[in-house]
């Protein structure tokens, strides 16, 4: 299951990829922020299909649960928009070395303190070394 | 004016970090189908007034796009449906590096061969040399994990 879970990762990132790429096609079509729209549009709509006939959770427990929780989608637009603004500044290349920077700060930063609920675990050797080791891949990609 | 956009990105990466470890936390009460579910429509929510104020371009315009472009719609929703299963089972590190390093390696190949009208940028060296520390850096990950366990 642990390695399933990690392959479910890397598939996760290379969706991310290809709909970069297909997404920058779309944009110079429709616009910037009706991309997005289009996305979460759709989305919606995959996910109440897939809810309808798999959903084995409780959605109810979104009126529950506590509000920070809820804020997922909204970051998502922040990611997306703030990726979409940025590229005619500073190219593709430039903007997806800061996104990666800052989302392995965070996720480092995020399990040390058990932030978010998180389990909280105290950053070690090995995360460190991963990644040292990112940056230096990043370095000879750009 | 760059330095203010490339922070701005680095904020970016910070939202998708904290996104990924909510809907973690949220999928162990809600579900990992309800978690996602609930992200498209709030997201879906906050754009709709976004783009009543903003939006530029034209929506109804998606009728004329090519159908291949969209369909990228199916790999934003298997982004988000993966990641909240990784991120309760491996943590949000290493579902974080694993991520960033299949899309990188999908990106390098889509530079390699030029699809979806970008710029062909061959494999060479350099990049061979990254993909030999994206490997390693998913090595240390793994182990560190299995210690931490």
């Amino acid at each position: 299951m642990r390695y399933l879970a990690y392959l479910l990762a890397l598939l996760a990132g290379s969706a991310l990829s290809f709909e970069g790429a297909i997404y920058g096609e779309l944009g110079k079509t429709i616009g910037q922020l009706e991309t997005s729209f289009y996305n979460f549009f759709m989305g919606s709509i995959i996910m109440i299909l897939l809810w309808l006939f798999f959903g084995k959770g409780k959605l109810s427990y979104t009126l529950e649960a506590p509000k920070w929780s809820l804020l997922g989608g909204v970051l998502g637009v922040v990611y997306l928009t703030s990726i979409v603004i940025s590229v005619p500044f500073v190219g593709v290349g430039i903007t997806m070395v800061a996104v990666i920077i800052g989302q392995l700060v965070m996720s480092m930063v995020i399990e040390h303190y058990g932030w978010l609920g998180s389990k909280k675990t105290k950053v070690n050797k090995e995360n460190i070394l991963a990644v040292i080791s990112m940056i230096i891949a990043l370095i000879f990609i750009s | 004016m760059s330095v203010i956009m490339i922070l701005f990105t680095f904020l970016g990466g910070i939202t998708l970090s904290a996104q990924s470890s909510i809907n973690g936390s949220f999928s162990r009460r809600a579900g990992t189908i309800e978690t996602t579910l609930l992200t498209f429509v709030t997201g879906l929510l906050f754009l709709t007034i976004s783009i009543l104020f903003f939006g530029h371009g034209d929506i109804l315009d998606i009728f004329k796009a090519p159908k291949w472009q969209l369909s990228a719609a199916f790999l934003g929703t298997i982004y988000l449906l993966f990641t909240v299963v990784a991120v309760p089972r491996i943590g949000v590190i290493a579902t974080t590096i694993s991520g960033i390093i299949g899309q990188l390696v999908i990106g390098m190949i889509i530079d390699h061969f030029g699809w979806f009208g970008s710029l062909e940028i061959p494999f060479d060296t350099k990049r061979a040399i990254a993909l030999v520390f994206m490997i390693l850096a998913l090595y240390f990950i793994y182990k560190g994990n299995k210690r931490a366990n």
